[in-house]
């Protein structure tokens, strides 16, 4: 328990609720807790795992409870690595009660999951969310009724406006002390004598409705449960699974689905005795939307507009923020090593830019891009953008998903890395995270246009970028060759756009900002102070020296490029003043011939990308991955680097 | 005939969801059943998925090609 739980509990003998929140994506579960918890919730990974939750402290109707908001579920059968992490954590059962978010306007559909949740022994209730939009559907609930049919306390919430938010949230608390339990669903006979006869088969080792509940879940298929009565004895599960496949072969059912089918049926049945659908307009704003956003030919015309917004925002806004951000943070730096002397002040000065360099990462880049897509999220664009690259995409072994953070890399690797987060395949976002360095962020832009752009004309700044997206493409198809696993095709329910409380957005950009601020900005200062103490000691030429056989042998650079490359990973925005330095002149053309220039653009667009990048790859892909990520990406830079050098020796003098 | 060559804008039931890896699990707890009436609203470019609408519920789901040759449907 942290420190502030303690004076929060202190005084209190009664133990706090635990309440965690369950529900379909896009359900507006979200939204729901951040209306509860706002910022004073902390996000957190399940152990062991990169799969994100969050909680946090709430007094809700004077009463203070701990919230937990669960990855977005579809069923407890679990077919993504969020899912079965979210399933886990329930199976352990460390909370007090449940609230179940219900979509009310795709009723029918959620109620499956009511269905499924009460089999188990879960102390639930039911927050009966989007009754705002069920109405504009032209549904109607009887919510007493549906309480009534599912033996729990319905709440109708709008979570966007607050509304029953507190109530649901009493009833929870209510639920929780009264350990009552749902209404089991009935099925038809021959599925319940099925579900008889594994419970039967299951008696032995567990208690009555545990053992019921197994039979249901074998019966399903769900693997997470086989392996729990595996664990009882192989004997005991075979016989189940004898009986299962028994009924699936007697009435010729899909062996994995066939129960999923009932319990559909039963809540498609529900629906019907709850509900009722008076009209069913208004589809027409939607498919006029969608009709120009998802359109073949217009849609990806507007999500290259997006992607122009990104670049715009990073370089217009982005850059200058980081200029204002930067000068003061400079002039600090300056006036603390003037004052102190010696090593004092080269780690003042170290430490001030450390910390002025984070911000300038945080403020422009993260805060503006992580915004800019968390409203993209929220209002449903980016399912939308997926489903328009997915085709693309998957000719290099990705999804539609990674469009988006590899689009955001072009600002800023770090926000893309962690974006990647969003991504639901721990491959996927493996594979994501291993290309989003490859793509060259602004810093690496300010080189590639300050010295091919002013060189050479703005026709080879275009050409170095699509030779880097042709590059990155190559490395992709090679990588998801490599990967393990296997990207299976694209399954994604595409939601309808909804308008998201300005609250939520701002809370999830904050979660996302938190985590740099935490883990990777001490970090950062870290390697700043250290940077200036090389430079203190003079290690520059030391360093030119050693990376003597590698810059001049191998790529014919200058050596004098040397601590650029190195100081670059620390400092990527710098890399060109660094450059002008070492070389002692701003007209690079002068001491560097083309080869030299093209081959040293080359290598910094495929080199290591910046400390910060670095460091939040260790804490999304671990550091094996990242040490993969690192050699990979000096790999493909001196091999290209080589090339261009090779290539410009041919047809220049 | 199956669902990745129903055309854009007709309306098809679903026959059939060939099994395996707990995709037709997964297709349902999507929303999409065998026996479901779906409008295929439109295939994204460049071999991309296709976006299907469950007549009903109204949800919209995006299928991707390798799935939807693995469902069954007949025009409705």
């Amino acid at each position: 328990m942290n420190p502030i739980d303690l004076i929060f509990s202190s005084g209190e003998n009664k133990p706090i609720p635990r309440i965690a929140l369950l529900g379909q994506p896009n359900c507006g579960k979200s939204t729901l807790f951040n209306s509860l918890a706002g910022f004073k919730a902390e996000t957190g990974n399940f152990p062991g795992t990169s799969v994100e939750f969050t909680e946090s402290m709430a007094i809700v109707a004077g009463r203070k409870v701990r919230l937990f908001d669960l990855p977005g579920t579809y069923s407890l059968v679990p077919s993504d690595e969020a899912e079965a992490v979210t399933r886990r954590w329930l199976d352990q059962g460390s909370f007090d009660a449940l609230i179940l978010v219900l979509d009310a306007s795709v009723l029918s559909r959620s109620l499956e999951l009511a269905l499924e949740l009460a089999e188990t022994e879960i102390p639930f209730v039911v927050a009966l969310n989007m009754m705002d939009e069920a109405a504009r559907k032209g549904i109607t609930i009887d919510v007493d009724e549906l309480s009534r049919r599912l033996g729990v306390p319905v709440v109708p919430t709008v979570a966007t406006r607050g509304q029953g938010v507190v109530r649901v949230v009493t009833e929870a608390i209510g639920a929780a002390a009264r350990h009552g339990r749902a209404n089991r669903p009935v099925y038809d006979r021959d599925v319940e004598r099925a579900v008889e006869q594994v419970a039967a088969l299951l008696a032995g080792t567990f208690d009555g409705s545990r053992a019921r509940y197994l039979a249901v879940r074998i019966l399903e298929a769900d693997p997470v449960d086989e392996e729990i009565v595996a664990g009882a004895g192989r004997s005991v599960l075979d016989a189940a699974l004898q009986i299962r496949r028994g009924l699936a072969v007697e009435h010729g059912w899909p062996e994995d689905g066939f129960f999923a089918s009932h319990r559909h049926a039963i809540a498609v049945d529900l629906f019907e005795s709850v509900a009722r659908v008076v009209r069913n307009p208004g589809r027409t704003i939607r498919e006029r939307v969608d009709g120009v956003l998802m359109h073949p030919v217009f849609g990806p015309l507007v999500a290259l507009g997006v992607l122009a917004g990104f670049f715009a925002v990073s370089f217009f806004a982005g850059s200058a923020i980081s200029e204002l951000v930067m000068g003061p943070f400079e002039a600090l730096g300056g006036l603390v090593e003037s004052r102190l002397h010696g090593v004092a002040g080269v780690l003042a000065r170290g430490t001030v830019d450390g910390i002025g360099g984070g911000l300038a990462i945080v403020l422009p880049y993260l805060l503006l891009l992580l915004f800019f897509m968390a409203l993209l999220e929220d209002v449903g664009y980016l399912p939308r953008a997926a489903f328009l690259m997915d085709g693309l995409l998957h000719r290099v072994g990705l999804h539609g998903r990674s469009a988006i953070p590899l689009i955001m890399g072009y600002g800023c690797n770090v926000p893309a890395i962690v974006g990647s987060r969003s991504l639901e395949s721990r491959r996927d976002r493996l594979l994501t995270t291993l290309l989003v360095p490859f793509v060259p962020c602004s810093a690496r832009t300010v080189v590639i246009l300050a010295l091919i752009g002013a060189i050479f004309g703005l026709k080879w700044v275009l050409a170095v970028y699509v030779m880097n997206i042709l590059v990155a493409a190559t490395v992709g198809r090679v990588l998801s060759s490599w990967v393990p696993g296997e990207s299976i095709g694209l399954l994604m329910e595409i939601p309808p756009y909804r308008l998201p409380p300005l609250k939520s957005v701002a809370a999830k950009v904050w979660f996302r900002i938190r985590s740099f601020l935490i883990s990777a900005w001490p970090a950062l200062v870290a390697a700043s102070i250290l940077m200036a103490l090389l430079e203190y000691w003079g290690i520059q030429d030391a360093a030119n020296r050693i990376l003597s056989p590698f810059t001049e042998g191998v790529l014919g650079l200058p050596a004098a490029v040397g601590v650029t490359l190195v100081f670059g990973i620390f400092r990527k925005e710098l890399t060109l003043l660094m450059l002008f330095a070492a070389l002692g002149t701003t007209d690079v053309a002068s001491v560097m011939t083309t080869t030299q220039i093209v081959t040293f653009v080359v290598f910094v667009v495929f080199y290591i990308p910046c400390i910060a990048t670095i460091i939040v790859q260790v804490k999304e892909i671990g550091v094996k991955w990242t040490a993969v990520s690192v050699g990979l990406n000096i790999l493909v830079a001196t091999v290209l680097a080589l090339l261009a050098r090779l290539v410009g020796s041919t047809f220049t003098v | 005939m199956t669902l990745l060559e129903a055309e854009i804008n007709s309306h098809v039931l679903v026959k059939k969801v060939d099994c395996g890896g707990g995709f037709s699990r997964n297709l349902a707890s999507l929303g999409i059943h065998e026996g479901d009436r779906l409008s295929v609203i439109r295939k994204a470019p460049f071999q991309g998925p296709i976006l299907v609408r469950v007549e009903g519920s109204e949800v919209e789901i995006a299928v991707g090609r390798g799935m939807a040759s693995r469902i069954t449907v007949e025009p409705d």
